[in-house]
């Protein structure tokens, strides 16, 4: 007499064979950066400028973006260090790519080298976090956490795209949202949104691009010790870096290492730790899955792990810190209640 | 063999008991009361027509004074109108306000105006209905069209809930604020890159302040209706590409009236997720992550079909784009998108 569970997982196994079978006869080769042009916004520090330096050490042709021309210098330099061979091209151009003109003129001034064939892979690395209370916020603030965040790397994808399909290049466009953008919680009002947008912008892709040939990639890394990292820090209320005390973060050259394997291995969301995959895996709906069977067991450990983690821990310390919150509202003026 | 099935019984009855116990800890507002509507002061920005009106005619049959916010003022006096037909008691205050709410300070004017009324006390609940879509091909929008997306879907909403906190907090008002996202927040396709991102930000406010409101004791609400059959829906189809409206054929939608109710409903049992619909429940069960949920055990079973269900659903729709590729090239060539 078969259990219910054994029927269900009998049933689990038929879409799990039509996805096998699918990506059988569609099986994608590992992705070789090798003299393939690499455009990296964002590229003169942290983890993109770890992406740079890795893409470098595989041998491809790297062009890297940003905005302060001493910081791109150094960068630079960093990649000479890596060089793989004598036939690789490297850059640093000098835009702001928040902005369709600039991420334009920044996919020209790159295509040069190149007679005017544009790169074949995009890493948008651009994007800053500036943490605080919602009730602290303006729509100036809200707005330059959007700009900072989804329009950084949204214009950009624009450019490249219509660059791509111009020339009919079947390149890639890499995305980097964050596990912010697979969940949120106090603090991040300024932040979360973008990232979340990002997600949508790249489910909205992933399918459109299967009109052109282009592929399309996104990361969720967590904490990253980066000097945007302790940017973020300075002005991060306690609340929310008390609920952060036992999260551990990575390494630029860690989650470089990571979302490069997870581009070569064609994966579509790529996320860089355990629980990045337990989110990942629980938060994917209809989203193209990487490895079907094995999602199954992080999204089990999902479904026990994190309303447990949200309940004993993010709420409870959010509920315990009313008090405390209260006297920073009325030293600022922002309660007037008795 | 009998030993194996009594363990298989054993380890899920173990599974079963653990997910009963985990579901009464987490769940524990299904046992609080149900938000009653009556006399309290409702906030409704794109108030005056689709699924905004709805909302405050029903806010309005069950007894609450209502606000609507709006920009075209002959929109927000037929409005009015049947805010009137529905009233309840003789006690209701109905006022329609024409502001733009997609910036700050035009959220807190409109704030402001709707509480004079009330001797300054601003309303008790904010249901930011205000957004609109209009859809098309990612390379054939502009920076501007992007832009005028995330206007239209998420600062349209984002302006209003910053000036509704503020003032709540500044009074101490315990109040609610309800988004309205869409279910192309949970998932999306070929055709929205001017939408879903804007959506999908919505959710990513709504999951920030659902935690941070926790200082408050202000309550988050987010609704994720499908197709909705109301004006906007037909200025959204008019720009929409032929491929998008070939995958949305088998797509059933709702009236506003039926959303209403849904979204009322989810608002008054204190559901954080508001889905209007099966496939709805089915595509919040499956991205939850961990987001607060209103019914843990049964959206084990929504989640579980969505598992199966939901790549099989994928592959045809990612079936029908491909199948256009051929079409879409003469489409970019004609528009010299392609050389």
């Amino acid at each position: 007499m078969p259990s219910i569970w054994t029927s269900l997982a009998s049933l689990a196994l038929i879409p799990a064979l039509f996805l096998v079978a699918t990506r059988i006869l569609s099986f994608k080769t590992r992705w070789d950066p090798c003299l393939k042009h690499c455009f990296v916004t964002g590229g003169s520090s942290g983890a993109g400028l770890a992406l740079a330096t890795l893409l470098a050490q595989n041998g491809a042709h790297v062009s890297i973006v940003a905005r302060d021309k001493a910081k791109l210098q150094k960068a630079l330099e960093v990649l000479e260090t890596v060089r793989h061979n004598p036939q690789q091209i490297f850059r640093a151009y000098s835009f702001a790519v928040n902005t369709e003109q600039g991420s334009v003129a920044a996919i020209g001034a790159a295509s040069e080298p190149f007679d005017g064939h544009c790169p074949d892979a995009y890493f948008l690395c651009a994007g800053a976090s500036r943490p605080g209370f919602f009730v602290e916020q303006t729509e100036e603030s809200l707005k330059a956490g959007m700009e900072s965040t989804y329009y950084a790397q949204a214009f950009s994808a624009l450019a490249a795209t219509k660059a791509m399909v111009q020339q009919g290049v079947k390149g890639k466009v890499v995305f980097c949202s964050s596990i912010l953008g697979y969940f949120s919680m106090v603090g991040y009002s300024t932040y979360s949104p973008g990232k979340f947008a990002l997600r949508g912008l790249a489910e909205t892709l992933q399918s459109e691009f299967m009109l052109y040939g282009i592929d399309v990639h996104i990361a969720f890394p967590g904490t990253i010790y980066s000097p945007g990292y302790e940017e973020e820090n300075r002005c991060k209320p306690k609340i929310t870096l008390k609920i952060e005390e036992t999260d551990d973060g990575a390494q630029p050259e860690v989650v470089a290492k990571v979302i490069l394997d997870g581009v070569r291995s064609g994966k579509f969301h790529i996320s860089v730790d355990f629980i990045g995959h337990v989110f990942r895996t629980s938060t994917a709906g209809s989203s193209e899955r990487n490895s079907y069977l094995l999602d199954w067991v992080h999204a089990v450990v999902g479904y026990i792990g994190l309303p447990t983690w949200r309940k004993m821990w993010v709420d409870n310390l959010v509920v315990k810190h009313r008090d405390e919150h209260e006297g920073y509202l009325r030293e600022r003026g922002l309660c007037s209640v008795e | 063999m009998p030993d194996a099935w009594v363990s298989v019984s054993l380890t899920s009855l173990a599974l079963l008991a653990g997910l009963v116990l985990l579901a009464a800890s987490v769940n524990m507002f299904g046992l609080s009361k149900r938000w009653d509507p009556s006399l309290k002061h409702c906030f409704v920005t794109g108030g005056s027509s689709g699924a905004g009106l709805a909302l405050a005619k029903l806010l309005a049959q069950n007894g609450a004074h209502v606000s609507i916010v709006a920009r075209d003022q002959a929109k927000l006096n037929k409005a009015l109108e049947e805010l009137e037909a529905a009233r309840q008691n003789p006690q209701q205050v109905f006022r329609a306000y024409s502001f733009s709410v997609n910036t700050e300070a035009g959220s807190a004017a409109a704030i402001e105006a709707a509480s004079e009324p009330f001797d300054g006390r601003c309303p008790d609940a904010f249901f930011l209905c205000a957004g609109a879509s209009r859809p098309g091909f990612f390379v054939e929008q502009t920076e501007e069209s992007l832009r005028t997306g995330m206007e239209q879907t998420y600062y349209a909403q984002a302006f209003t809930a910053l000036a509704a906190s503020k003032t709540m907090v500044q009074q101490g008002v315990k109040g609610k604020i309800v988004f309205c996202s869409s279910i192309l927040g949970y998932f999306s396709m070929v055709g929205y890159s001017t939408y879903s991102p804007g959506k999908f930000a919505i959710r990513g406010l709504a999951e920030t302040l659902q935690s941070e409101f926790m200082l408050y004791g202000i309550d988050v609400h987010v609704a994720f209706p499908g197709t909705i059959y109301s004006p906007g829906y037909s200025e959204e189809n008019r720009v929409k590409p032929k491929v998008t409206l070939k995958i949305e054929e088998t797509d059933e939608g709702a009236t506003p009236e039926v959303v209403a109710k849904i979204i009322l409903d989810g608002v008054r049992s204190g559901k954080f997720h508001i889905t209007v619909d099966f496939i709805g429940n089915v595509f919040r069960s499956s991205t939850a992550g961990s987001t607060e949920r209103n019914s843990y055990a049964l959206d084990w079973v929504h989640g579980l079909i969505g598992y199966i269900a939901l790549p099989i659903w994928r592959n045809s729709v990612d079936s029908t784009v491909l199948k256009h590729r051929e079409e879409h090239e003469a489409y970019l060539r004609e528009r010299g998108l392609r050389s």
